[in-house]
C-alpha cells in the first residue's frame, strides 16, 4: 500500500489517472491515434465537420465506457461474461431476423440507436473464454478446448450468415488466440488448424458471389482493374504517391477526389498514408505496436489466468485488427470489411475498442491491490 | 500440531482427490511461466509482422514513389483539348464557301459506363436504338482514340429538351456544343473544296499534314486537305483536376487555341454554281481558268456529292453507296479523270508539225474520207465519209479533218510528236494545289515496250495524231495547254489559292503567281497565229467551223476546238446506249484578243463535242462576261 501511494505522489497526472484506474501510457497512445483519425477524416472528407463531430461524440462515449469499465473489478467482469456473451448471441440471431444494412444485414435498429452486435462480439469472445478458463487448470485438456471451440464457432457461424466474412474470421482468430494463450498444445493447435483448412472448400461453396470475387481479386488484382481490384489499386496508388513525407494535410488527391473508396472507414489508413507519407505511417504503426506490447506486458504481470488470458487476447486481437486492415490496403490480404482500430469512422467499433482498453486497464489497475 | 491421525487423514484425502479429480491440480507458477513463454512468442511474432509491414510500406511509398506518383496524377489530371476554330473558305469575291456552325451532340463519357449491358438497355429505353446504332456505339467503344461515345449527332436544343425529360434513365449522357463544318454549296464545290473527317491512322502517317495534339478533325480531300495546315490552326488545352466520377474540380492550366487562317480561293462561286446547274444528270468535268495569272475561276467535276454528309461520321454503308453509285461521284474528274482528248489535240499536233518544219502552213492534203497507211487493210477514216477534198492546216482545224492529221502525224512520227507535246503541258501533272492529280499519258516507243512489251506500230501514231489510242489527258491538262495557246506561249500554272488571311491580325498573304509561270517555247509566232486563227474560225466561220453555231457571245469573240473522243474498252461489260456514246470535249478561250478565260468542257459519253460540250462552254462564257460587266458597272 505504501509503495502504491508513493508512486502516485511522484507523478501528478498519474495520480489522477491511477485514481481512475486508467493507464496513462495506453491512454495517451490511444488518444493520439484518435486525434490522427479525426484529422484524417476531416481532411479526406474534404473538410466536412459534421463527420468529425459525430466521430468525436463517439470517442467521448467510448472514453466514458473505458473509464467506467476500468472501475469495474475483474471479478465482476468474469462473473458477467457468460451473461454478456449469451445476450450478444441472442442479438446476433435477432440481426439475422430483423437486421438492416446495405449489402449485408449487420446493423440492429433499436429505434434510438443502431449498432452492430458483431462488433460487441469482438470483445465478448475474449471475455467469455478468459472467464471460462479462469477456474480451469491450465493448460486445458481436450474437453475444455472443445467447449471453447464451440463457444467461438457459434457466433462465427451467426456472423458469417449475415454475411460478414471479415468480422467472422477476426472473431474466430481472436478465439484461437485466447485458446493458445490458455496453453493449448501447439501440436494440437496446428492439427486443428489444418483440419479446419480442409473445410475451406465447404466454406468456399457457402460464400457469396461478392466474397468469392474479393478473394479471387486478391490473388490477381490486375485481372479486373475497374471492378474489385480497383479499390486495391487505387489504395496502393494513394499510398505510393504519398512518398516519404506525404502530400501534406488536405492535399491527398486520391482520397479527396474519391479515387480511394471508403476513405473514412476501411481505407482510412490509405488516406492517412497519402497525406502523411511513410514517416506518418511509421509513427502510426509504432503507436499500434506500443499499444500491443503494453497490453501484453500488462498480461504478463497479471495475477490470475482470467487477467492474463483476457488482456493478452484483447491486446493481440487489436493488433490483429490493425494487421488485417493495413494488410488489406497494401495488398497483403484480401479486401475484407475490417475497420482500423481507433481511426475508422464508425460508432459501435469505436465504443467497443475503448471498452476493450477499459477492461485491460481494469486488470492492470486492480492487480496491485490484489497483490497486496 | 499435527498428529499421526491428521497426517493419515491428509494422505487419505489426497488419495481420494487424486482418484476422483477430473484433472491434475492447477499449479499457478507453472501457468504463469507458460503464459509468459507464449506471450514472448506473441511479442516476437508481433514485432516480426510489424517489421514486415513496414518493409512493404517502404517499398510502396518510398521505392515506388515515382511510379505511383505518376499514376496518381494521371488519375486526377485530365487534359481536355480545345478545338481551334477552322479557317473559313471564301471565294474570290468574298462569298463564303465553307464555314463553321454550332451544333449539339449527345455523348457519353466512356469512363462513366461501368456495365455495358445495362447501358445498352437503358439507352434503348431512352432512345429506341437499332442494331446498327448499337454496332456503331460498339465500334466507338473499341476505338481507343475516342474518349467519348457519340450517341446522336447534330441535334437541335429542341430535340435535346425532349430527350432530357427522360434523362433520369441514363444520367451519364451529356450534351456538348460542337463546331461543325458546313459547306454552302456542297454539290457544286464537292471536289474542289473537299471535306473534313476524323483523324485516322492514315493521317497520322501522312507527311503532308501536321497533326497537333488533341486534333479531332482533319481535311481529308480537296482544298480542305491541301491547305489543312493553314486552315486548321492549333488546338489549345485545358489541364483539369477531376474527381473519380470525372467531374471537374478546377482548371489547373489553360492554353487558348490558335485560330486557323481564312482562305480566299480563286474560284468564282456564282460561276461555279451556274456551271453546276448546266450539267445536271451528266458526268464529266469543266474548268475555267484565267490564262493571265493561272487563277481557276471554276472547277467542276460532276456529278457532285453532298460533302456535308462527311462532316458527320458518315456510315460505311452510305459511303459505299456513293462509291458504287453509277455516276461515280467520288472521282475528281478534273484532275483524276484521264480522257482521250480527241480532236482537241489537233491544234497542238498541227503546231508541232509546223514548228518542226514537217509541213509549211499552206501544205495541202487531199481528203477523200479515209486514209490508207502502208499495207494496213483497214483504212483510217475521217469523220466526214465523203471527204473534205484538198485541205490545208487552218481549214483542217476548222473542219476537224482527220485525214489531214493522219497524214501530218505520219510525217512527223511518234518520236517528234511525243517529245514536243510535253511542252504544252501534256503528259505531266499541272501541279494545281490539290492532291490526287493524274499525269495523263503521251504514249511513245519506250512507254509501249515497257508496259506492253510490244513495238510501236505506225498506225498508232495516226491515232495519237487525232487524240485517240493510248493518248490520255486530264481536263486540267487540256485547260493548261489551251491557256498556253491563248497566252501566246506564256501562261501560269493553275492554282486555287488566292491568299490566306489571319483573322486576328488581319494580315493577308497573297499567292505569288509570278513565281509559277508556265512557258512553252514558241519558235515562230506566225505559226501560233495560224493555229489561233483556225480556232477562231472553228467558232466564228458560219457553216464551216465545227462550233460555228456558237458565234459571238454578247459581243465577245471566242476561239475554240471541238473534240469527240471515241470510247472503246473503257466501259467494257457495261450496257446501255449512253455508255457507248463518245466523250464530248470542247476547249476554248475568250475574248479572242487578249483572252481572259480559258474554258474546258468534258462530258463523258456526251455525244459530240460540237453538239454537247460547245453549248455548255457558250453558256459559261456568256455568264462570265455578263457578270463581269455587271461588276464593272457596279464599280
Amino acid at each position: 500500500m505504501k509503495g502504491y501511494l508513493d508512486e502516485s505522489n511522484q507523478r501528478g497526472f498519474a495520480g489522477i489517472s491511477s485514481l481512475l484506474y486508467v493507464d496513462t501510457k495506453l491512454f495517451v497512445a490511444i488518444i493520439t491515434i484518435t486525434i490522427i483519425g479525426l484529422v484524417t477524416i476531416y481532411s479526406s472528407s474534404g473538410g466536412e465537420l459534421s463527420l468529425v463531430i459525430k466521430q468525436f461524440t463517439r470517442i467521448l462515449i467510448g472514453l466514458v465506457a473505458m473509464v467506467f469499465l476500468a472501475q469495474v473489478h475483474p471479478d465482476n467482469l468474469r462473473l458477467f461474461a457468460p451473461a454478456l456473451y449469451f445476450l450478444t448471441i441472442l442479438l446476433l440471431i435477432l440481426v439475422l431476423l430483423f437486421g438492416v444494412g446495405h449489402t449485408a444485414d449487420r446493423w440492429l435498429d433499436l429505434y434510438f440507436i443502431r449498432f452492430q452486435p458483431s462488433e460487441l462480439m469482438k470483445i465478448f469472445i475474449p471475455l467469455m473464454l478468459a472467464s471460462y478458463y479462469s477456474d480451469k487448470p491450465l493448460p486445458p485438456n481436450i474437453r475444455y478446448i472443445f467447449v471453447a471451440i464451440i463457444l467461438v464457432l457459434l457466433p462465427v457461424f451467426l456472423i458469417m450468415k449475415q454475411p460478414d466474412l471479415g468480422t467472422a474470421l477476426l472473431i474466430g482468430m481472436s478465439g484461437a488466440i485466447a485458446i493458445l494463450l490458455a496453453g493449448m498444445s501447439l501440436k494440437f493447435f496446428f492439427a486443428t488448424t489444418f483440419s479446419m483448412a480442409a473445410l475451406l472448400p465447404v466454406l468456399w461453396m457457402n460464400m457469396h458471389q461478392y466474397q468469392k470475387q474479393r478473394v479471387l481479386t486478391f490473388f490477381n488484382p490486375e485481372s479486373d482493374p475497374l471492378g474489385s481490384g480497383y479499390h486495391l489499386m487505387q489504395s496502393k496508388i494513394a499510398l505510393g504517391s504519398g512518398g516519404f513525407f506525404g502530400k501534406g494535410l488536405f492535399n491527398g488527391t486520391q482520397s479527396k477526389l474519391g479515387f480511394v473508396p471508403e476513405h473514412s472507414t476501411d481505407f482510412i489508413f490509405t488516406a492517412f498514408g497519402e497525406e502523411f507519407g511513410f514517416l506518418g505511417v511509421v509513427i502510426l504503426m509504432s503507436l499500434y505496436l506500443f499499444i500491443a506490447l503494453r497490453g501484453i506486458s500488462i498480461s504478463i504481470k497479471a495475477t490470475d489466468n482470467f487477467g492474463r488470458i483476457l488482456t493478452g487476447t484483447l491486446s493481440l486481437t487489436i493488433f490483429l485488427y490493425v494487421l488485417v486492415n493495413v494488410g488489406m490496403v497494401i495488398g497483403f490480404l484480401p479486401v475484407v470489411g475490417a475497420p482500423l482500430p481507433f481511426m475508422s469512422y464508425g460508432g459501435t467499433s469505436m465504443v467497443t475498442l475503448f471498452a476493450t482498453f477499459g477492461m485491460i486497464m481494469s486488470i492492470k489497475s486492480h492487480q496491485r491491490i490484489l497483490r497486496k | 500440531m499435527k498428529t499421526k491421525a491428521r497426517k493419515d487423514s491428509i494422505r487419505y484425502r489426497r488419495k481420494i482427490e487424486e482418484k476422483y479429480s477430473w484433472d491434475r491440480l492447477s499449479d499457478s507458477d507453472d501457468e504463469r511461466r507458460s503464459h509468459k513463454k507464449r506471450s514472448i512468442i506473441a511479442i516476437i511474432f508481433v514485432i516480426f509482422v510489424f517489421v514486415t509491414y513496414l518493409v512493404k510500406l517502404y517499398e510502396v511509398q518510398v521505392s515506388s514513389y515515382e511510379y505511383y506518383s505518376v499514376k496518381s496524377d494521371s488519375n486526377r489530371i485530365k487534359i481536355r483539348p480545345i478545338q481551334a476554330t477552322r479557317g473559313i473558305i471564301y471565294d474570290r469575291n468574298g462569298l463564303i464557301i465553307a464555314k463553321n456552325i454550332n451544333t449539339y451532340d449527345l455523348i457519353v463519357k466512356k469512363e462513366r459506363i461501368k456495365n455495358k449491358e445495362i447501358f445498352y438497355k437503358n439507352l434503348n429505353r431512352l432512345l429506341p436504338t437499332t442494331p446498327a446504332d448499337i454496332k456503331n456505339i460498339q465500334n466507338q467503344f473499341k476505338n481507343r482514340r475516342l474518349k467519348d461515345i457519340t450517341i446522336l449527332e447534330d441535334i437541335t436544343l429542341e430535340e435535346y429538351s425532349k430527350i432530357s425529360v427522360d434523362q433520369y434513365i441514363l444520367p451519364e449522357i451529356e450534351l456538348i456544343n460542337k463546331s461543325r463544318r458546313k459547306y454552302v454549296e456542297p454539290f457544286a464545290t464537292s471536289h474542289v473544296v473537299g471535306y473534313l473527317g476524323k483523324v485516322s491512322d492514315n493521317d497520322l502517317e501522312s507527311s503532308v499534314v501536321e497533326i497537333h495534339e488533341g486534333m479531332t478533325d482533319i481535311g481529308k480531300i480537296g482544298i480542305e486537305r491541301f491547305y489543312q495546315n493553314i486552315l486548321s490552326g492549333k488546338p489549345g488545352f485545358e489541364k483539369l483536376e477531376t474527381d473519380a466520377q470525372g467531374e471537374v474540380i478546377r482548371v489547373l492550366e489553360k492554353r487558348e487555341p490558335l485560330r486557323g487562317k481564312d482562305i480566299y480561293l480563286t474560284l468564282d462561286l456564282e460561276l461555279q454554281k451556274h456551271i453546276y446547274s448546266q450539267v445536271k444528270g451528266k458526268e464529266g468535268a469543266i474548268v475555267v481558268m484565267n490564262p493571265k495569272n493561272g487563277d481557276i475561276l471554276a472547277f467542276v467535276s460532276f456529278p457532285g456529292y453532298n460533302t456535308n454528309l462527311f462532316t458527320k461520321s458518315i456510315s460505311s454503308k452510305k459511303y459505299n453507296e456513293l462509291l458504287q453509285s453509277p455516276g461515280r461521284p467520288l472521282i475528281n474528274r478534273v484532275i483524276a479523270g484521264q480522257y482521250p482528248p480527241g480532236s482537241t489535240i489537233k491544234p497542238f499536233v498541227g503546231l508541232v508539225a509546223l514548228e518542226q518544219n514537217i509541213i509549211d502552213p499552206e501544205k495541202l492534203v487531199y481528203c477523200n474520207g479515209a486514209y490508207t497507211l502502208g499495207n494496213h487493210k483497214r483504212p483510217f477514216r475521217c469523220w466526214k465519209r465523203e471527204g473534205h477534198g484538198k485541205v490545208n492546216l487552218s481549214f483542217s482545224l476548222t473542219q476537224s479533218c482527220d485525214v489531214f492529221f493522219y497524214k501530218i502525224s505520219e510525217l512527223t512520227g511518234i518520236d517528234l510528236m511525243s517529245e514536243h507535246l510535253y511542252k504544252y503541258g501534256f503528259g505531266n501533272k499541272t501541279y494545281i494545289d490539290l492532291y490526287g492529280e493524274q499525269a495523263g499519258l503521251i504514249p511513245d516507243r519506250a512507254w509501249k515496250s515497257k508496259t506492253k512489251q510490244l513495238p510501236w506500230y505506225p498506225g498508232e501514231t495516226l491515232n495519237v495524231g487525232i487524240g485517240q489510242g493510248y493518248f490520255l489527258a486530264t481536263p486540267m491538262q487540256l485547260t493548261l495547254s489551251t491557256a498556253v495557246l491563248a497566252g501566246d506561249g506564256k501562261t501560269y500554272l493553275p492554282h486555287l489559292l488566292l491568299g490566306s488571311k489571319n483573322k486576328t491580325s488581319g494580315e493577308f498573304s497573297g499567292y505569288e503567281h509570278s513565281e509559277n509561270k508556265f512557258e512553252a517555247e514558241i519558235e515562230n509566232y506566225d505559226y501560233l497565229d495560224i493555229v489561233q486563227h483556225a480556232m477562231w474560225r472553228v467558232v466564228n466561220e458560219k457553216g464551216v467551223g465545227t462550233a460555228s453555231h456558237l458565234g459571238k457571245i454578247g459581243g465577245v469573240e471566242i476561239a475554240g476546238k471541238t473534240g469527240t473522243a471515241q470510247v472503246y474498252n473503257l466501259d467494257k461489260g457495261r450496257t446501255g446506249t449512253k455508255k457507248l456514246q463518245d466523250h464530248a470535249l470542247f476547249i476554248s478561250y475568250a475574248p479572242f484578243i487578249d483572252p481572259e478565260i480559258v474554258v474546258t468542257v468534258v462530258v463523258e459519253n456526251g455525244g459530240s463535242g460540237s453538239g454537247t460540250a460547245a453549248p455548255i462552254a457558250k453558256s459559261i462564257i456568256k455568264h462570265y462576261f455578263k457578270n463581269q460587266k455587271k461588276q464593272v458597272s457596279l464599280k
